[in-house]
Formats: C-alpha cells, structure tokens, sequence
C-alpha cells in the first residue's frame, strides 16, 4: 500500500496547530486533544478515502498525551512520519503509542528544565533590569530572548521529528539543551545577583559610612539566601508574602 | 472608565490565552501584563514598576506536569492598574507600592483556583469529544479544542475584567483610607519583595557554581550603586 507524500500546506497545518497544543489541557488526558487536533490535517491526507482507519488513528492519539509544549514539536513532526508509515503498512500502529509514550517524559525533564528553569528565568531577569531604564526595552529584550531560542527549537524540533523518529536521538544530541540548561541558568544567576544589587543599593544605604553599607549588604544577601532556603523547603512565594501582609498589617495596627 | 475596562479584559484575554492555552510566547508575563494594565489606566511607567517587581516573584513555582503555579498574570493585571490609578490620585508612594505588590497575592491564588477550575471543565469536554469521536465524528477533534480554547479565553477576560476592577476599587477606596504616615510605614517592607525575586531566580538556577556568581555580582552590583549614591 502506498501512501502520497505530504504536501507542504499539510506540514504547515500541523507546524501551525502545535501552537494549540495546550487548547484543552484537562486533568485526564491533559495534552490529549490538542495533540489529535494538531496532528488532524496529515490524517485526514494519510487515511484519504480510508474514514474507518481515520477514526482509529485519530483514537490513538486521543489517548494521555503531556510533554513540556515545546518540546512536543518534536515528538509530534516525528509521529507524523510513523502514521506514514503506519498508513503505508510499514509499521504497526501500536509503535505510535509505544514511541510517544517513551519519549514524553524525558523530553517533558528536559523541556521543563530547559525552558522553565534556566531560559525563562534568565529571560526576565534581563527584561526586569532593562526595564529599569524604559519598560518598553524591557518587555522587547524578554520577549526576543526567551522567543528567539524557543522558535528556533520549536521548528528544528519539528523539522528533526519529520525526519524521522530515528532523527530525534541525534537532534537531541546535537542540540545539546543539558549544557545550554546550565550555561542559561548560571547567567540567570549572575543576572539575578546584579538584581538583588541594585535593589539592595537602592533601599538600603540611606546615609552612613562603609561599615553601614557592609551592614546592609549582609543584612540583604542574608534576606535572598533565607527566602532561598524557605523555597527550597516547599515554601511557596504566595505564602511568604501572605507572611510580609501580615506583618505589615501589624505595623499598621500599632 | 467603562472603555478602559473593556481593553483590559480584551488584552488580559490574549495574555491568559498565551500563558497556558496558546503559544506560551510569554505575553503573560507580569512585566508585559502590569506594564499593558499601566498604559490602559493612565501611567504605563506605575505599571511597569509593578512588573518589574512581580516579574521574578513567582519563578520558583514551575508550571511542571498537573501543577498549576500561582496567577502572577492576575497579578500583573491587579497591581498594574492600581499603580496606574494610584499615581494619578494619591500619588504611588513607597507605601501604596509595598501594599498593592503584597495584597495582589490574593489575586494570585484566585486566578490558581479559576484556572484548575478551567481545566476540571476541560475533562468534560475532552470526554464528550472522545464520545464524539467513538461514533465516527472526527471533527469533533476541532469541535473540542475550540471549546477548551474558548474556555481559557472567557474565563481570562472574566479573570482580567474582575481584577483590574478589584485594582481601581483598592487604589480608589482602600489606600486613601489610610494616611501618608501610616503607608509609609508599610513601606518597610518594600526592601524585602525584590530580593524575593531575586531568591526565586536564584532557587530555580542551582548549579554547583550558583552561589559564588550570585552573591559575587551581587557584591559588586551593590559596592558600584553604593558608590554612585555617595558621588552624587
């Protein structure tokens, strides 16, 4: 059985739909229907003519479905390439699953690691100082920085995935995000140390001579590394200020 | 004022659709929310200052697997229009500023608790798609996401409209309420919300060598503004 190539209007589809991958995320299936609803236009062109196996393919990717949203780019460019071959009768459907459901875990550690943990982070950091000196050059260098990188592996995700599910091992290498994740989070460091910095420059020396800043820059990296510690304790920043409500409710009752 | 309210819901619809629903190109962010809040309620650079504070607050809670991070766009929406409305009625002194960043935590659970909400209806509608689907309908794929998307967007302009009115009412009816003194002994508190961003960036970025860079620029960030202030 052979089954047409897909042309370029139905890649763009899905390339477009990825975007909505998240489009019903619910407690069950959670990126389930965003995942069938992107991949629809190469279905409906692989099964042409074929509405019974449609449906099952349609089904199959109906089932539980989370990866960190970029990321999935990848496993949904090379999941159109197995129903190719699924619909080809070169493959066996159950490969889809079995593929999909390997690879949304590590791909999720990676992504969330990467993206939310070191490039966000470094992202906002670099918008809250810019803005800082005009909001708009803040939100423009956030906005750039964090999208330049997360466009760029969104489409060379897909682009490796539509390859071919054999691609993925390799692009992952290539792209190496375990050394990018460390290199972003220790600027977003650096960035969040300048941060605190300023801030504490700000607020704190209000007059005083060299043992008063010393003062307060002790006073204030001890403030950062107790918040750090209560984070790293569960604590969470909605319950810490809640705390400084109360204290400053306090202050105003006396 | 009923045109303004109307933009931030419409705007506060697109960044909520961004921050889970659609893109994630980090439009949601309170930076780009409170500094769009701002501008809508007459002081974009009051918005913007809020921002640049919530920015960071909320980065330690990452938005992994079912778990759903506080509402810092809420936030944003809450504390950029009352910075706008404040400075242009009692002035947004240190005070106001440290109250209006403190009480947009409430905003910030509220929005948690409306968006798990969102997704427990999304279960519903992710069932009866599957149901669809089970009796030969495969539009009902489209059918679905377009009703968790719209979803995410009514409750977003809902979200948005609800808390930049919550913003206008505390800047307008709650702040003035106390006097200058009294704010601006609240304002002792405004030290501690920066280095609270600062401790959750710092959280997230552990690496062996996070410590040494952090409390090293840091220090020397400091030492430099230290410096300045004493030159001028």
């Amino acid at each position: 059985m052979t089954t047409p190539a897909l042309a370029m209007r139905f890649r763009s589809a899905v390339w477009r739909r990825q975007f909505l991958l998240q489009g019903c995320w619910n407690y069950e299936g959670m990126q389930n229907v965003g995942f069938a609803y992107a991949i629809l236009p190469a279905l409906r062109h692989f099964y042409a003519n074929r509405p019974e196996e449609a449906l099952k393919a349609v089904k199959r990717h109906l089932e539980f479905f989370n990866t960190q949203p970029a990321m999935g780019a990848l496993i949904l460019g090379a999941s159109v390439r197995l129903e190719e071959r699924v619909a080809a009768g070169e493959a066996d459907p159950r490969a889809i699953g079995t593929f999909k459901v390997g690879l949304m875990g590590s791909l999720g550690a990676i992504g969330d690691s990467f993206f939310w943990g070191a490039l966000r982070p470094m992202a906002s950091v670099v918008g809250a100082l810019l803005a800082l000196l005009h909001p708009l050059l803040g939100i423009a260098a956030m906005l750039l920085l964090y999208n330049g990188v997360h466009l760029t592996i969104r489409r060379r995700g897909f682009d490796a995935g539509m390859e071919g599910p054999e691609s993925v091992v390799g692009w992952l290498k290539r792209a190496a995000l375990n050394v990018r994740t460390e290199d972003r989070k220790l600027l977003a460091a650096i960035l969040a140390g300048g941060y605190a910095g300023v801030f504490a420059g700000r607020f704190f020396v209000q007059g005083g001579g060299a043992s008063h800043a010393l003062a307060s820059f002790l006073l204030a990296a001890a403030a950062v590394r107790l918040f750090a510690v209560l984070f790293r304790k569960a604590v969470s920043p909605s319950e810490i200020l809640s705390f400084l409500l109360f204290v400053g409710v306090l202050i105003l009752w006396r | 004022m009923a045109w303004r309210f109307l933009l931030a819901a419409l705007l506060g619809g697109v960044c909520y659709l961004d921050r889970t629903a659609a893109c994630q190109l980090m439009l949601h962010r309170p930076l780009v929310v409170a500094t769009l809040m701002g501008a809508v309620f007459g002081n974009m650079a009051a918005g913007a200052q809020v921002g640049v504070v919530l920015e960071l607050i909320y980065l330690a809670r990452l938005p992994v697997g079912a778990s759903i991070p506080p509402d810092d766009t809420g936030a944003a929406v809450f504390g950029g229009s009352a910075a706008a409305i404040a400075s242009s009625s009692l002035g947004l002194d240190a005070g106001s500023f440290t109250a209006l960043l403190l009480l947009s935590v409430f905003v910030a659970e509220a929005g948690k608790a409306a968006d798990r909400f969102v997704r427990k209806v999304n279960v519903r509608i992710a069932r009866i798609t599957a149901e669809s689907v089970d009796r030969g309908d495969m539009q009902a794929v489209e059918h679905g996401l377009l009703a968790g998307l719209t979803l995410f967007a009514v409750t977003g302009m809902v979200l948005a409209l609800v808390f930049s009115a919550a913003g206008v009412a505390v800047s307008k009816e709650l702040l003035p309420r106390f006097g200058p003194a009294s704010r601006g002994n609240f304002a002792v508190l405004l030290p501690a919300l920066p280095l609270l961003g600062a401790a959750s960036v710092y959280s997230c970025s552990r690496t062996e060598r996070t410590a040494a860079v952090f409390y090293l620029t840091m220090a020397a960030v400091f030492g430099g503004t230290v410096l300045f202030r004493w030159s001028v």
